[in-house]
């Protein structure tokens, strides 16, 4: 057993997105080789982990998915009793020089958890297991939330939901509970959001009301994409990331800078990378061996997809302004390393076939 | 599980992964979409906006044009100093580096916290501040001996508005002081940029406040430059990458005489009063002179509140302009142009004659009008009444005039209206007639009020630039041409003619005998003056009454009070018989007009003729 289990396409695909973000994040940063460098190192370090973590059968992650969401839930418990406080919130945990963003772990360990309880339940699923993947969907977005970061615990449930819907959720249920989810909403917006949440989804609806507090981000990330046209201003020559107009531009706003630095041009190469992706994870979904592999790679690419769509969309307007970077691409170790784990997980699950007659 | 239902379950995946990569799809293309419409459908309003952030146009102050006497000599002009400059945001440690620069330049302690103060402010943005004003020539040599140890500090050029006279020409030159309101002459300039303007001035942004800095205002400041900065979202100002040059003012060229100026201060010394004098030929003023005075260079470089405050209260009023605005009695030197108007209506001739007794009595009431001196002149003819200033004849021939053909008369001699084109806040006073005691002192015009008219006394008064004015016309033989103080340059100056049938050319001669007699003749009132210079001069003096009173007696205890003495005037015009200048003279409580008012108009008349 000499075979090395990885997928090429998915692999070059990230590798090469990788290296651009590398040289988009040199700009991003006014040319600061320190952060460069050390991103570097979490991508060397991260590839080398993606292709260890696709190497074990599926059946160790189905087998182990219950220690790991325990872990990753005591991983939280520990933050939240003795993380640093930034700004306001507790995300982090520090283990020796490493500080780690717990949260990310969840979005791994719950999908594979619901993928374990639901993938051999008889179609269609019953009410009672429903019930059950609700309550741990809604207590793992609960302790997230309250961390405070709603926008994380937000990304957290949609990857158990998107298990729960590929898994066969009945439609009837799906309204049904879309209705409650509409009746319930001013409580949410009342109790669920700090104030300073409140007033940026209130900023989003009405960005020009506050040009130099709130909105000021959107407004100049706005500025820093249109005027990049066509082909961009040229790399490091963005007038808007030289000059500091643009907030947050190697976390959240990076693909901004992407816009206004290689315009139109630079935007479409970038989306289609992630697109090509995306639809590799879903040919090797729909190929993988079995339904716990399938509702994996489902659950897992949905979420990457989700966290990248709600980044595009607050960068360029479509979306209030929520804390979440562009996947493989914005500066962060932790977000980078979670990133290759959990595409370790997709190469795993759709690489390993069962020699089972076809 | 069974084949089967594993195929439905597979089925199941398909259709509902397919959905929600659908969906994943569908937000590519909204994501797409949106990035298309800032890209290429907004490209040019957000290409325009992000240099609106980027680009920051900052002022450059011009220079203001100078100002020159008729000879060419500087009447105020741009005067090079040196500034020490520092840049806040390189200096680490500021008290060290006062420390550091003590040595070097002389700092007060008021200079020293108020750096600190602005520091602060300054030390987030590379912004210039500044240290020292006005360096010595030590401190400047010292600090450029040991520039190459302060990369934060260096030494600028910033120009003070400086008259080498400023006090002799305070009042008509004026003074500059600091505006807020320059950001209106460059409109393309956000206003809340000003207060990055590059300055060349000590002084900072100004504008004429008085004078002439204030009259040509916009001929004198130029056109700002400006220099555009790329900045980034801290205010930080980075490489200017335009520079678009300020151009200097105009320069002014003015009629005034320096010399003569200064010989009017002089001879008035430190009385109150006024001296104007017109050059015949262009009408324009050679001497604007006002006392007392003040420091233009004080004011315009930044004079302190405190001093600024004893300015303004100052009982003797040195900012009052008493040549445009000081209102006085014209007194006996209205009487040419009361004999001009009996002459013009035939009311009297040259022949005509009247015994002085030293009084006029007025037939309808019995109220007597006396004259200067007791006893009176005996036959008075329109040439003696002039030598000898009878306040009789001028009476019984006011008396014998239409009020309103008269003050009619009295405006067309430039009374009652502005004279001077290009003066600064001149006062055009007015002529008295029915219709205005009527409006202001609700009384009917009397026969009296004409008769003190006729020897410039009662409600008459004039400022001495309109004393000046008339003279010109006097001297002129009728011709008015419009004063002014700053040369027109090429195009004629328009002039009207006082012009009259009944007086002809003849009686213009012979109203300048009379006049030249005033001081040249034996009998002439300002007859003192004669000796003072080499060439002939006509003139009439008066002298104001501000008391009204029936005795030299009462007027000995009235003199006590030094503010109630007789103004002491004088109008004259020289050298005759071909005039070329003209001049009026008025000092407060200086009493007798010929022989106080006289010598300093003789004086001015010589510094002008003399060249």
């Amino acid at each position: 057993m000499n075979k090395i289990y990885f997928d090429p396409y998915l692999f070059f695909s990230i590798f090469l997105i990788s290296i651009l973000g590398l040289f988009f994040l040199f700009s991003a940063s006014n040319g600061n080789f320190e952060i460069v460098s050390k991103q570097s190192a979490y991508v060397a370090i991260g590839l080398i982990i993606m292709m260890l973590i696709s190497q074990p059968d599926p059946d160790l992650f189905r087998r182990t998915s219950g220690l790991f969401l325990i872990f990753a839930l005591i991983l939280m418990g520990i933050t939240y009793m003795f993380g640093p406080e930034i700004n306001g919130a507790q995300r982090w945990v520090r283990v020796g020089p490493f500080s780690f963003q717990s949260s990310e772990l969840l979005k791994l360990a719950l999908p594979i958890f619901l993928a374990n309880f639901l993938f051999n339940k008889k179609l269609p699923i019953q009410t009672k297991e429903i019930l059950i993947t609700l309550i741990i969907i809604f207590c793992t977005f609960l302790i997230v939330a309250r961390q405070p970061d709603l926008g994380t615990g937000l990304i957290v449930a949609l990857s158990g939901l998107f298990v729960l819907f590929l898994s066969g959720l009945s439609w009837s249920f799906i309204g049904g509970s879309f209705v409650l989810l509409v009746i319930s909403s001013p409580f949410a917006w009342n109790v669920l959001l700090q104030p300073f949440q409140r007033q940026r989804i209130a900023t989003f609806f009405n960005p020009e009301s506050d040009p130099f507090g709130a909105s000021w981000n959107i407004i100049q990330s706005k500025i820093a994409i249109g005027s990049g046209g066509l082909f961009g201003k040229g790399f490091g020559e963005g007038s808007q990331t030289q000059l500091n107009f643009l907030p947050e531009t190697e976390t959240d706003f990076i693909f901004s800078v992407i816009g206004e630095e290689f315009g139109f041009a630079g935007v479409l190469l970038l989306l289609s990378i992630y697109l090509f992706i995306l639809l590799r994870c879903f040919y090797l979904a729909l190929s993988a061996r079995d339904r716990f592999c399938r509702l994996v790679i489902g659950g897992i690419s949905l979420t990457f997809a989700a966290n990248l769509i709600i980044n595009l969309c607050m960068v360029v307007g479509l979306l209030p302004v929520v804390g979440m970077p562009l996947p493989f691409v914005s500066k962060g170790g932790s977000s980078l390393i979670s990133l290759f784990f959990a595409f370790g997980i997709i190469m795993s699950m759709g690489t390993h076939k069962k020699f089972l007659p076809q | 599980m069974i084949f089967e239902e594993r195929q439905i379950e597979k089925n199941n995946f398909s259709s509902r992964a397919m959905l929600l990569f659908g969906i994943v799809i569908l937000g590519f293309l909204a994501v797409l979409l949106k990035v298309f419409s800032l890209q290429i459908s907004g490209y040019t309003d957000y290409q325009l906006a992000a240099l609106k952030n980027k680009n920051y146009a900052v002022p450059v102050q011009a220079l203001r044009g100078e100002i020159f006497d008729r000879k060419g000599r500087a009447l105020i002009r741009n005067e090079p100093t040196f500034d020490l400059i520092t840049q806040p945001n390189l200096i680490v440690d500021v008290e060290l580096f006062l420390n550091e620069i003590r040595p070097i330049v002389f700092l007060t302690e008021a200079e020293q916290s108020k750096y600190l103060q602005s520091y602060k402010e300054k030390a987030f943005v590379n912004k210039e501040l500044v240290l020292k004003k006005d360096l010595s020539k030590e401190e400047i040599a010292r600090f450029n001996v040991r520039s190459f140890s302060f990369d934060n500090v260096f030494i600028a050029k910033r120009y003070r508005r400086i008259s080498d006279h400023p006090e002799v020409f305070s009042h008509v030159l004026g003074y500059t002081s600091r505006t807020e309101n320059d950001y209106t002459s460059l409109p393309e300039i956000p206003r809340s940029h000003w207060k990055d303007v590059e300055l060349t001035y000590a002084n900072g942004l100004i504008t004429g406040k008085t004078g002439l800095e204030e009259t040509y205002n916009e001929r004198l400041r130029g056109q700002h430059g400006s220099k555009m900065y790329e900045m980034n979202a801290r205010g930080q100002l980075f490489k200017s990458f335009s520079f678009l040059q300020p151009s200097k003012g105009a320069d002014l060229y003015t009629h005034l005489d320096i010399d003569a100026q200064k010989s009017a201060a002089q001879f008035l010394g430190n009385r109150k009063g006024a001296v104007v004098a017109i050059d015949l030929q262009s009408g324009g003023v050679n001497v604007l002179y006002s006392a007392p005075t003040f420091s233009i260079n004080k004011l315009s470089n930044g004079m302190s509140d405190q001093e600024f405050q004893l300015l303004i209260k100052n009982a003797e009023k040195p900012f009052f302009n008493r040549a445009l605005q000081g209102r006085y009695p014209p007194a006996s030197t209205i009487k040419p142009a009361i004999g001009m108007f009996g002459l013009a209506n035939d009311i009297v001739d040259w022949e005509y004659q009247i015994k002085d007794p030293g009084f006029f009595t007025l037939p309808e009431t019995g109220r007597i009008y006396r004259g200067w001196r007791k006893g009176g002149h005996g036959k008075v003819n329109m040439r003696k009444a002039i030598l000898v200033s009878s306040n009789t004849y001028f009476f019984s021939l006011a008396y014998q005039s239409d009020i309103i053909q008269l003050a009619q008369h009295l405006s067309s001699l430039g009374f009652g209206t502005k004279i001077c084109s290009d003066c600064f806040e001149e006062d055009k006073v007015f002529v008295p007639t029915p219709g205005w005691k009527y409006s202001m002192m609700n009384a009917g015009w009397v026969t009296g009020d004409t008769v003190n008219l006729g020897i410039g006394q009662g409600y008459l008064v004039t400022t001495p630039m309109q004393l000046a004015n008339y003279a010109s016309i006097l001297a002129n033989k009728g011709k008015a041409i419009e004063p002014s103080l700053v040369v027109a340059g090429n195009q004629k100056k328009p002039f009207r003619t006082w012009k009259n049938e009944g007086f002809a050319n003849l009686d213009w001669e012979k109203m300048h005998e009379a006049l030249t007699g005033v001081i040249e003749s034996d009998f002439g009132t300002a007859r003192s003056i004669r000796s003072l210079k080499t060439f002939q001069v006509a003139g009439k003096s008066g002298t104001a009454e501000l008391v009204s009173l029936d005795s030299k007696e009462a007027y000995q205890e009235v003199r006590n009070s030094e503010l109630l003495r007789d103004h002491s005037i004088i109008i004259a015009f020289g050298p005759m018989p071909n005039p070329k200048y003209a001049v009026s003279v008025v000092i407060e409580n200086g009493e007798s007009g010929g022989a106080v008012a006289g010598p300093v108009a003789i004086e001015v008349l010589k510094s002008l003729i003399d060249e």
